[in-house]
């Protein structure tokens, strides 16, 4: 057998081998990967890519990836089990800032320079260290830093607002398809989909994407970017006839002279604007 | 417009306003927007009780009124 052809197969028989083994290994992404993995994952590279290339005899070298694989798939195992293991293999978090103040012996520890403890913190869009409050280096070597409160992005919460619980949206057409399992989910069906359809006047032909909401409010686009869909919602509508109303309840007690009825049409007014208060983050 | 049509007018548009949030609460996923939306349509609807009993009485008091 010549040597090109002996090197092709033999390539080919490893990339397939590690490929198992790398599957077996389990899948982490490479940014999560720890120091072990990485060096593990190159370790495996390295007697593969000198088996290939016949830098070592082959049995030897199958030996070799055979160990490291079944090493590595014990550990992993273990790793799973065992805190203690997880811990000792690929290291545990530290805490590297606390009260706003760098911890410089943790860093010295971990052999982390001031720089990169700065470059890691304006990766997270973080200038100035008096900002973080507390920050913590992952096993991975990521660092993830809490803003000190008055620095945080504001939350609804924080402004008192309430808002309409998260809507799941649920995909109904693709490329002109109607996905009837998306749709079923949702608990309505295709007459339901092609009456709001043709509300809006479009044939399903001409839909790209179609999602629906939680409140059943359908988002359509179209191939054709020249055609304007009307975008007032079943919702808004809502809205703005309740706040109508409202109005109207107001402008009645003020202009009838009989006072039971007045005092009737404020206590409507009064309803309808609790009314809308409890709808109105649902409902926007 | 008289005062009659414009309390019936806001009276029919309520009713339009209580069927939505009827259809609304049937087609939600989520357990506590259909409860919100459920009791809310209870309150509209002493609302549009108090009006409805508001336009009979029109209806009594200017018996031209009726069917407008």
């Amino acid at each position: 057998m010549p040597d090109w052809l002996q090197i092709i197969i033999r390539s080919i028989v490893f990339l397939l081998l590690v490929l198992v083994l790398t599957r077996v290994l389990g899948r982490k992404v490479a940014s999560r990967m720890t120091y072990f993995d990485i060096v593990f994952a190159m370790t495996i590279g390295v007697i593969a890519a000198a088996i290939s290339l016949n830098l070592v005899p082959i049995v030897i070298g199958s030996i070799a990836l055979l160990t490291w694989g079944l090493l590595g798939i014990g550990l992993s195992f273990l790793s799973l089990k065992s805190k203690w293991v997880r811990d000792f293999i690929h290291g545990r978090e530290a805490v590297v800032m606390k009260d706003g103040k760098i911890m410089e012996d943790q860093l010295m520890k971990l052999r982390y320079s001031p720089e990169d403890l700065l470059q890691q913190l304006r990766s997270k869009q973080i200038f100035s260290v008096s900002d973080v409050e507390f920050a913590v280096m992952e096993s991975n070597g990521e660092i993830n830093a809490l803003l000190k409160t008055n620095r945080q992005p504001i939350t609804p919460k924080d402004v008192g607002i309430e808002v309409s619980p998260s809507t799941g949206v649920q995909t109904v057409i693709l490329d002109g398809t109607i996905m009837d399992e998306a749709l079923t989910t949702m608990g309505l069906n295709r007459g339901w989909l092609h009456t709001e359809l043709d509300k809006i006047g479009v044939s399903v032909d001409n839909v790209f994407i179609a999602q629906i909401d939680t409140l059943g409010d359908l988002y359509l686009d179209l191939f054709d970017d020249v055609i304007q869909i009307p975008q007032a919602s079943t919702r808004q509508l809502l809205l703005t006839t309740l706040e109508k109303a409202k109005a109207d309840c107001e402008s009645f007690s003020l202009e009838t002279n009989d006072t039971t009825a007045k005092q009737m049409y404020q206590q409507c007014a009064e309803d309808l604007t609790l009314i809308i208060y409890d709808l109105k983050p649902m409902l926007k | 417009m008289t005062t009659y049509a414009k309390v019936k007018q806001t009276l029919v548009s309520l009713e339009g306003a209580k069927s939505t949030m009827e259809t609304l609460e049937q087609i939600t996923q989520k357990a506590e927007a259909a409860q919100s939306l459920r009791y809310n349509a209870q309150k509209l609807d002493v609302v549009i009780n108090r009006l409805k009993k508001r336009v009979q009485k029109m209806e009594f008091e200017e018996p031209n009124y009726k069917g407008f």
